[in-house]
């Protein structure tokens, strides 16, 4: 055999070899008992270290490190099984944002790796994707960065979800935010990018801002990866409406902005879905941020236990804030797990299941609890840029400022 | 008139960096065959260097371009003369020449988008530079748009001027046309190679810089950058330097005033029906071989 070909059938072995070794040759599911000698507990997640998702999910990475990093400081996890404190060991592989790949890593850790218990990765397609499969090894998952209504299609009894900001809860917490300035907003535009969040943000706010009088004066979609959105702005900025509500991801916030900016666009009431949480974007726009609205449902100024340390912890390690909503919802999570298996004692899934199912935890986000899948603990929440502070505007009883009504002009 | 006036611009200013980004693509394709997949990439590494240069040492973006497009040029000739002159001199045709360098292309495009996310982190960064509202002819519009779609121009017309008025442009396109011509005409063909490759990445470079000044990116913008820059060099005609040009403002143009007949949502589709149409009725290019 001439060389070449033996250099190509060595790169195809290797190649065949990697493959064989994620895809985890053996389908079944090997729940050994737990010797009793454990030295660590092993928490395994895929992440996108890489691909569309890669941006976002850096803020759920720090958060999952940060965590890592107190609770080994800690002593780690105390379970009574064992009758000591096991540090926690992270195995985690990279899903190229692919729910292909994340499907084959979460069965791999499972089955070869044989982690502990799991930790989501980020966003609502990837929570989906492996949702199936904490129901077939029956491994509790409490997810974070996932919100969609149709969590509760899931018939699941291993998976949670930990945030309000569900399409129809927070819509129609908006929907009654603008209800209480009425007098100054009667007018709304929405623009959304096409994608699944934002058309389901959509899907609700549209009846109920008609239902509640308001007057609903443009709805435009836009693709992901838009380059341009001048056109929009100047057509907004002719209809002048009170409100301009944007279903934006954060690249579109970041253009929405520079663009309002450019067209002078200045509404009333200024909503940018996602985005205006994340460090870069205060970063960037200084106090051009004041009176910008988003969703989430956490601040350090919230009064909840461990919210400041959080912060300062989170500032400490990275130079940079955390991102209100996805390092705080990472972290919660976090926080739930090593609450359940300390109360559970024990690394049996069953056991930290049903803690997980029936307990209420502490965390930094206030005190959370299970109905199902769901957490109905949490109000739907809103956030506004207030003096280069991100403050909680509504509802009343957890809001740490009052609304900012009108925006300033940029 | 206005909205007229508002459209029209916006879609110059995007069709000013689609020129930009095309012609360095179709330099390297013109001259060598070879298309250069990781274009985007490079526009990347363009980008995060202008905002190191703007947030770390206050470095203006006007000057980081003039770094930056040195910079490029050199790691262009790096690139050629590590990776693709021992695939020049080991490949026995054409075709295995163009197969293999898309492989080198493609690995480099990995590899670079993995360096970036390794040491600079995945999230997405921006900064404000110039971004004061200057209005022109009643349309709004910010300094560093107006300044990049400026500095876009210019570079264009320098790039054609060079290849069209030069005794070196003259060479580049006599290599576009007929390579093994010009070899035995005494034309160093490697060295035309060379230069291509220097003018490609500087150009991609700049282009980074540029888009920097106003848009966010992270480690994963080129590949949009990249497809746009194909479709352009599709449509101008494939080694057809100043059909890319052209070809850059018209489908700039046309999308801008496609989505605002329409809906932005419709973007993507108006590209790609562009393209479509050109590669069903004008395979060779609106503006065919050219030159």
């Amino acid at each position: 055999m001439p060389k070449k070909n033996w250099v190509c059938l060595l790169l195809l072995l290797g190649m065949a070899l990697m493959v064989f070794s994620l895809a985890g040759c053996g389908g079944k599911d090997t729940t050994a008992p737990a010797a009793k000698d454990k030295e660590e507990i092993k928490i395994g997640f895929s992440i996108s270290l890489t691909g569309i998702y890669a941006p976002a999910a850096e803020s759920q990475m720090r958060a999952y490190d940060l965590w890592l990093e107190q609770v080994n400081k800690r002593g780690g996890i105390h379970l009574k099984e064992y009758g000591k404190s096991l540090p926690v060991k992270f195995v985690y592989y990279d899903d190229q944002s692919s729910t292909d790949m994340a499907t084959r890593i979460y069965e791999k850790l499972v089955t070869e790796d044989k982690v502990d218990m799991l930790l989501p990765p980020w966003g609502t397609t990837l929570h989906f994707a492996i949702a199936p499969l904490a129901e077939k090894f029956q491994m509790p998952v409490v997810g974070n960065t996932a919100c969609s209504v149709k969590i509760r299609e899931l018939d699941a009894k291993n998976f949670w979800f930990i945030t309000s900001c569900i399409p129809d809860r927070q819509t129609e917490a908006l929907v009654d935010l603008m209800k209480a300035h009425r007098n100054q907003l009667k007018t709304v535009a929405i623009t959304y990018v096409q994608d699944l969040f934002p058309r389901e943000n959509l899907q609700f706010l549209e009846p109920l801002l008609k239902a509640a009088g308001f007057e609903v004066v443009l709805v435009k979609d836009y693709p992901i990866g838009v380059s341009d959105l001048s056109s929009l702005m100047a057509e907004i900025k002719r209809l002048n409406p009170d409100a301009y509500l944007a279903l934006s991801y954060p690249e579109d916030s970041f253009l929405i902005t520079n663009q309002a900016m450019e067209a002078g666009l200045n509404p009333k009431f200024f909503l940018l879905l996602v985005g205006p949480s994340i460090a870069a974007y205060d970063a960037v726009y200084g106090p051009a941020t004041e009176g910008i609205l988003t969703q989430g449902h956490w601040s350090p100024k919230g009064g909840w236990p461990g919210a400041q340390d959080f912060y300062n912890g989170f500032v400490e390690k990275y130079g940079e804030r955390p991102d209100y909503l996805d390092s705080a919802l990472a972290y919660v999570s976090c926080e739930i797990l090593e609450q359940a298996l300390t109360k559970a004692g024990s690394l049996d899934r069953e056991a930290v299941r049903n803690v997980i199912a029936t307990s209420e935890f502490e965390t930094i986000n206030g005190p959370i609890g299970f109905t199902g899948v769901e957490n109905l603990r949490m109000p739907a929440m809103w956030l506004q840029w207030q003096q280069g502070e991100l403050e909680i505007v509504w509802p009343a009883e957890t809001a740490t400022a009052k609304l900012l009504i009108p925006k300033p002009k940029w | 008139m206005d909205a007229i006036a508002q459209v029209v611009l916006a879609g110059l200013i995007m069709g000013g960096v689609y020129a930009l980004i095309a012609l360095g693509l179709n330099l390297i394709y013109g001259t060598m065959r070879l298309l250069n997949v990781a274009h985007g990439e490079l526009i990347m590494f363009g980008a995060f260097a202008a905002y190191w240069m703007y947030t770390i040492n206050q470095l203006s973006p006007l000057f980081s371009l003039l770094l930056v497009a040195v910079g490029s040029a050199l790691f262009g000739i790096f690139i050629f003369f590590c990776l693709f002159n021992p695939l020049l001199k080991r490949s026995q045709s054409q075709d295995m020449m163009a197969a293999n360098s898309l492989l080198i292309f493609f690995a480099l495009s990995i590899i670079m988008q993995n360096i970036a996310v390794f040491f600079w982190g995945a999230n997405l960064r921006s900064y404000t530079y110039m971004s004061k509202v200057i209005h022109l002819a009643g349309v709004p519009v910010t300094a560093n748009r107006l300044l990049s779609f400026a500095i876009g121009v210019v570079l264009c017309l320098g790039c054609y001027l060079l290849i069209q008025k030069t005794l070196v442009g003259k060479a580049i396109r006599a290599v576009i046309q007929d390579r093994e011509c010009c070899k035995l005409m005494g034309i160093n063909v490697n060295k035309i190679y060379i230069i291509s490759f220097a003018i490609s990445f500087a150009m991609a470079g700049v282009a980074g810089v540029l888009l920097s000044m106003y848009y966010v990116f992270s480690p994963f913008m080129g590949l949009p950058y990249t497809v746009i820059a194909f479709i352009v060099v599709i449509l101008g005609g494939m080694g057809n330097v100043g059909g890319s040009l052209l070809a850059g403002f018209i489908l700039g143009l046309v999308s801008s005033v496609g989505t605002a007949l329409t809906s932005p949502g419709l973007e993507s589709v108006i590209s790609y029906l562009i393209f479509i149409l050109v590669v069903l009725f004008k395979p060779k290019g609106i503006f065919g071989k050219g030159f």
